[in-house]
């Protein structure tokens, strides 16, 4: 179904009709809006792309995905790619490409880049991109109103040289949303991420920058490509062996391992629970066995109900430090008349720690890269939870 | 007043101690600025445009002599010998250095005072009535409560990563100067019709980007209830409470989302299961806050002087009839210390003049200050035999401006001057309006008019509550000011409606003379007041006033 | 891709021990003068010294990318809030225009 009225005056409606939504539920009504039309999602499944992925997925996975290779990019993002669009169960990925044709007369090295990078993007970007959306009413794109500089004008759909509406469901967004939006959904980061790559384009204009490395080891510069590692093969770029990761100390103790470490009020430990967990849509039907169960922050305790004298552990998911609802549970849980074991998993820092045992938890789970950031003497710093505490007074 | 117990100073002491480590992490690297960052807030420390602030929580506005001497001496040895305050009950520093900040807290410490919760998504500094303990219209003290619940909500371990910042309100008086229905949570301390103490509870107010009037989500909970209902009400709105959109995360969305009936039904299930948690020892404790806060002896004394004086001098007169309120005991009154010297940044205090104050208080009010949400400094126990001499005192050092609810004493935010969120500046503009009005000498023949201005849509000049609102904003690179019309803060609260497009700021003055001269016009008479007016005849004649060529337009 | 044309920028922060306003200069210091900043004309290289910026936080906080427009003296702010950054509030003279009168 096309839609109706000109491009302009069914912005200015949309604008309004939207204009106190999230963005996710902009995005889902974006893909089943007559007023809006035909829909793609250009990602180029970079560093933050999934947010926006992710929000697809939910809405429709079948949506069309505008993949854009420009033949430049890191192997690792063609691996993400299909990694993620497998794991979201994104159905219709397009991969878009140079015209070969046109490649072959203006790019034949593969190195218009050093020479000319506004024609390597027109001719890698632009161009196949302006020829693909060419079946399309409106496309989605994750622009921000805080980037460059302050675009505090832009809205979630805007006229395209009257064409074509573009939709930006994440205007709104403030510089740490993404974060946190990919740890409370717990999605898959860009393996160059944590490489030291915080935005990730094409390979020959993208290099990361390290802390006391030389900061000018990072900048485009023509010269300075010929010293970058990188080559070309079959047309695929191919990156340099690269710098030797920095060392981590080896240790002899728990922290060399990569399991998950358990803190209490004595420090850290390994895990002792041998036996598994339930969620609560998969609990025995009658009690036994070691029983211990997942909770996610968002679950409903009443599911529990008349179960909590068979369980032997609850577990409460933290996706993120800033999302206090785990503490609630804990404490329900407790009012509840649950006397197991209760721990809180996941992103907790050791400034935390004294909340949580207030809270009823017994202990905190930890992957091994927090605990070698937040070294035990900081999590035994508030093992005294027990003192200063107002609220203990109050309630005697 | 309430005095710091050995709890108290140990709790306080500790969290300094923690926070100077934590310092001390920061600059030798072990610790990031994103994992800082909420460890700052949570003691009070923000980043502005030119320097850090430091945000002092001054609980229920209530401070004594010593205390006010010690914000003086931390303005003069670390900041710029000024501070700042603000709408609610806080005193800002604008200019400290990072490594100072621990030595300030400890200062602060020293004198039974903290920075904690005053930012961060947590319960929030508790702020009361202003004229707690004196006035006139009071049922109760709120202060007690107030108190009480800083304690309960200070490091409580479920409620410090909140979906967004959490304030309480409380007030004692049937006059709400505390704006209760502009609060998270507003507590109105009332009398059931047998006469046992309680609370009326107001749940889902709030100004900021999606104004809203409270909600009655309990109208009668007996004083005892008054923990366990609150713990359940903060616990249904952190789990229910959005986290998925900033703008949306406010209990006032959750209510309005879910219903204020459901949210009750949540609410009420949730306080029947905690309401035997609490085994009295909160109500033991409110009893021996409630005797700190015992009133003070006042005397009885004759007070023709103050008649005389009112008599032979005409500026004594009017500073009598615009700054004093009501007091419950015979022969005292309130004195409201206007921070709003036409010209002046509103509610900036130099330490020479908080020093003055402290004098005053020690001298001629039973050693207390009141700092109001509308950034005056108040001395509520003021023998009117005294006044003279107090008059004489604030004269000299610049603190006897007689505007007190007129329309020069303006609730000002900070604005793009410091705040890093804010998208224009709010002080020149209210600068210039009281300059402006100065000039012309018609202030008190306008009479109570209430001009509060915000340099962003976070509202902290409470613009939407102003009988005029002036919002700042950023149109295309350059400052705007939006009119918001008939707002109320008290318990008649209403949300000002807007009048129109925004003004650039060298014509928002001249728009501001219009809309005065157009209800000066109007007005049945020098008895009507410009809120009254504006509820008689709507928002045509104002913003017809506003936008005179349109006016023009349309008769053509 | 289709975007808005670039415009010159500079990377502008907040010192981490005091707090005042700095930019990043073309030799990699943190200059409390706007006017002394690196102006930079092409995005690819703002977005690379942005990356350097953020890496900085044993110095400054909050680095982010602003518009800026080149002068005789140097690079100027096109925006009033960086205006306001290079001079300090206008109700006082505090910050940079104080240090400025005292000739620092």
């Amino acid at each position: 179904m096309r839609p109706d009225g000109t491009l302009p005056s069914r912005v200015i409606d949309l604008n309004r009709c939207y204009a106190h939504h999230s963005a996710a539920d902009v995005l889902k009504h974006a893909l089943t809006d007559p007023q809006v039309g035909r829909t793609a999602l250009v990602s180029s499944f970079g560093a933050e792309s999934v947010v926006l992925l992710h929000m697809v997925a939910v809405a429709n996975p079948a949506t069309p995905i505008l993949f854009l290779d420009t033949e430049m990019l890191f192997p690792e993002t063609l691996d993400y790619q299909q990694s993620v669009a497998e794991r979201l169960g994104l159905t219709d990925v397009r991969i878009i490409r140079p015209d070969p044709e046109e490649a072959a007369v203006r790019d034949p090295q593969g190195l218009l880049h050093r020479t000319d990078t506004d024609a390597c993007c027109a001719l890698r970007k632009t161009a196949p991109l302006h020829e693909a959306l060419k079946g399309f009413d409106a496309w989605i794109t994750g622009r921000k109103r805080y980037q460059g500089g302050r675009r505090t004008d832009l809205e979630f759909f805007e006229a395209e040289l009257r064409v074509r509406i573009k939709i930006n469901p994440l205007t709104h967004w403030a510089p740490g949303d993404v974060q946190e939006y990919m740890l409370n959904n717990r999605l898959p980061r860009h393996p160059l991420v944590a490489q030291g790559y915080p935005s990730i384009g094409c390979a020959p204009c993208t290099s990361k920058v390290a802390k006391g490395e030389d900061p000018r080891a990072g900048r485009w510069r023509g010269s300075e490509k010929e010293e970058c590692g990188i080559h070309f093969v079959n047309g695929k770029v191919v990156r340099g062996p690269l710098p030797a990761p920095v060392e981590e100390p080896q240790k002899e103790d728990i922290m060399a391992t990569e399991d998950t470490v358990i803190v209490t009020d004595t420090g850290f430990g390994p895990e002792d629970w041998a036996h598994g967990f339930a969620t609560p849509n998969t609990l025995p039907a009658t009690a036994g066995a070691a029983l211990a169960v997942d909770l996610s922050p968002d679950a409903d305790l009443s599911v529990l109900d008349g179960r909590l004298e068979s369980i032997d552990m609850i577990r409460i998911d933290f996706p993120s430090f800033s999302d206090g609802r785990g503490f609630t549970l804990a404490r329900r849980l407790r009012l509840k008349g649950f006397h197991g074991r209760l721990r809180a998993k996941g992103h907790v820092i050791a400034d935390q720690y004294a909340m949580a045992r207030r809270s009823g938890f017994d202990e905190v789970e930890i992957a091994a890269e927090l605990a070698r950031r937040q070294t035990e003497d900081q999590w035994l710093a508030r093992a005294n939870w027990k003192a200063h505490d107002y609220q203990a007074r109050l309630r005697a | 007043m309430y005095h710091y117990t050995e709890f108290d100073e140990a709790f306080v002491r500790e969290r300094v101690a923690q926070f100077r480590a934590q310092v001390e992490r920061r600059i030798d690297g072990s610790l990031t600025e994103d994992e800082f960052r909420p460890l700052r807030l949570m003691n009070g420390l923000y980043l502005q445009l030119h320097a850090y602030m430091l945000r002092v929580a001054i609980p229920y506005g209530t401070l004594n002599s010593r205390q006010m001497r010690q914000l003086a001496l931390i303005a003069d040895r670390w900041d710029k010998g000024y501070g700042h305050f603000t709408t609610r009950q806080n005193i800002q520093y604008n200019w400290p250095k990072l490594q100072d900040v621990p030595d300030m807290l400890d200062a602060l410490a020293d004198v039974g005072m903290h920075a904690i919760q005053t930012s961060g998504n947590t319960i929030r500094n508790v702020t009361a009535d202003h004229f707690a303990g004196a006035a006139g219209d009071e049922i109760a003290d709120p202060r007690p409560v107030a108190e009480l619940i800083r304690q309960w909500s200070t490091d409580h371990p479920e409620f410090q990563f909140l979906p967004r910042k959490f304030k309480i309100a409380v007030t004692g008086s049937p006059n709400d100067r505390a704006v209760t229905k502009a609060h998270d949570i507003g507590l109105r301390m009332v009398r059931n019709e047998v006469g046992v103490g309680g609370f009326e509870v107001i749940v889902g107010g709030g100004l900021g980007r999606t104004p809203m009037i409270g909600e009655v989500i309990r109208d009668f909970l007996p004083q005892e209830d008054l923990l366990p209902y609150l713990e359940a009400i903060v616990s249904v709105y952190n789990l229910l409470g959005r986290r998925d959109n900033k703008y949306k995360a406010r209990i006032k969305i959750t209510v309005s989302e879910t219903g204020i009936e459901e949210f009750r039904a949540r609410v009420e299930d949730q306080f029947e299961q905690l309401r035997g948690e609490f085994g009295g020892a909160d109500q033991e404790l409110l009893a021996r806050i409630e005797q700190s806060f015992a009133a003070p002896e006042f005397r009885t004394a004759t007070f023709e002087n103050f008649n005389a004086a009112r008599l032979a001098n005409p500026a004594f007169r009017a500073f009598t009839d615009t700054n004093l309120a009501s007091h419950r005991a015979e022969g005292y009154c309130i004195v409201t210390v206007s921070l709003k010297a036409h010209g002046a940044t509103p509610g900036d205090a130099t330490s020479d003049q908080m020093r003055v104050l402290a004098d005053l208080a020690e001298t001629y009010g039973h050693d207390e200050l009141r700092i109001s949400h509308e950034q005056n400094v108040i001395l509520p126990h003021v023998h009117k035999s005294d006044l003279p001499k107090v008059y004489a005192t604030l004269r000299e050092a610049g603190l006897a401006t007689a505007n007190v609810g007129l329309i020069s004493d303006i609730i000002a935010c900070p604005g793009m001057d410091y705040c890093a969120l804010a998208t224009a500046r709010s002080i020149p503009i209210a600068q210039e309006i009281a300059t402006r009005f100065d000039e012309l000498k018609l202030e008190h023949e306008i009479g109570p008019l209430k001009i509060k201005i915000s340099g962003c849509i976070n509202a902290c000049g409470h613009h939407h509550v102003g009988h005029i609102g002036i919002l700042g904003l950023d149109r295309a690179g350059v400052e705007n000011y939006q009119i918001t019309l008939g707002g109320d803060h008290t318990e008649t609260a209403v949300i000002g409606e807007r009048a129109g497009p925004g003004f650039p700021a060298d014509e928002i003055v001249p728009a501001i003379e219009r809309l005065v001269g157009a209800y000066l016009e109007n007005r049945e008479d020098a008895g009507e007041t410009f809120l009254a007016a504006y509820r008689r005849l709507g928002p045509d004649p104002f913003k017809a006033a506003l936008y005179p060529e349109k006016e023009t337009a349309d008769a053509a | 891709m289709s975007r808005r044309p670039f415009t010159p920028k500079v990377v502008a922060a907040n010192a981490l021990l005091d707090g005042d306003a700095v930019w990043l200069t073309a030799d990699d210091r943190w200059t409390r003068d706007m006017a002394e900043a690196e102006l930079i004309e092409d995005e690819a290289v703002a977005e690379d010294r942005l990356i350097h910026a953020l890496s900085q936080g044993h110095e400054v906080v909050g680095a982010y990318l602003v518009d800026a427009k080149a002068t005789a003296e140097g690079p100027a702010p096109t925006h009033f809030r960086e205006a306001f950054r290079t001079r300090g509030p206008s109700n006082y003279r505090h910050g940079k225009q104080a240090d400025a009168s005292r000739g620092l």
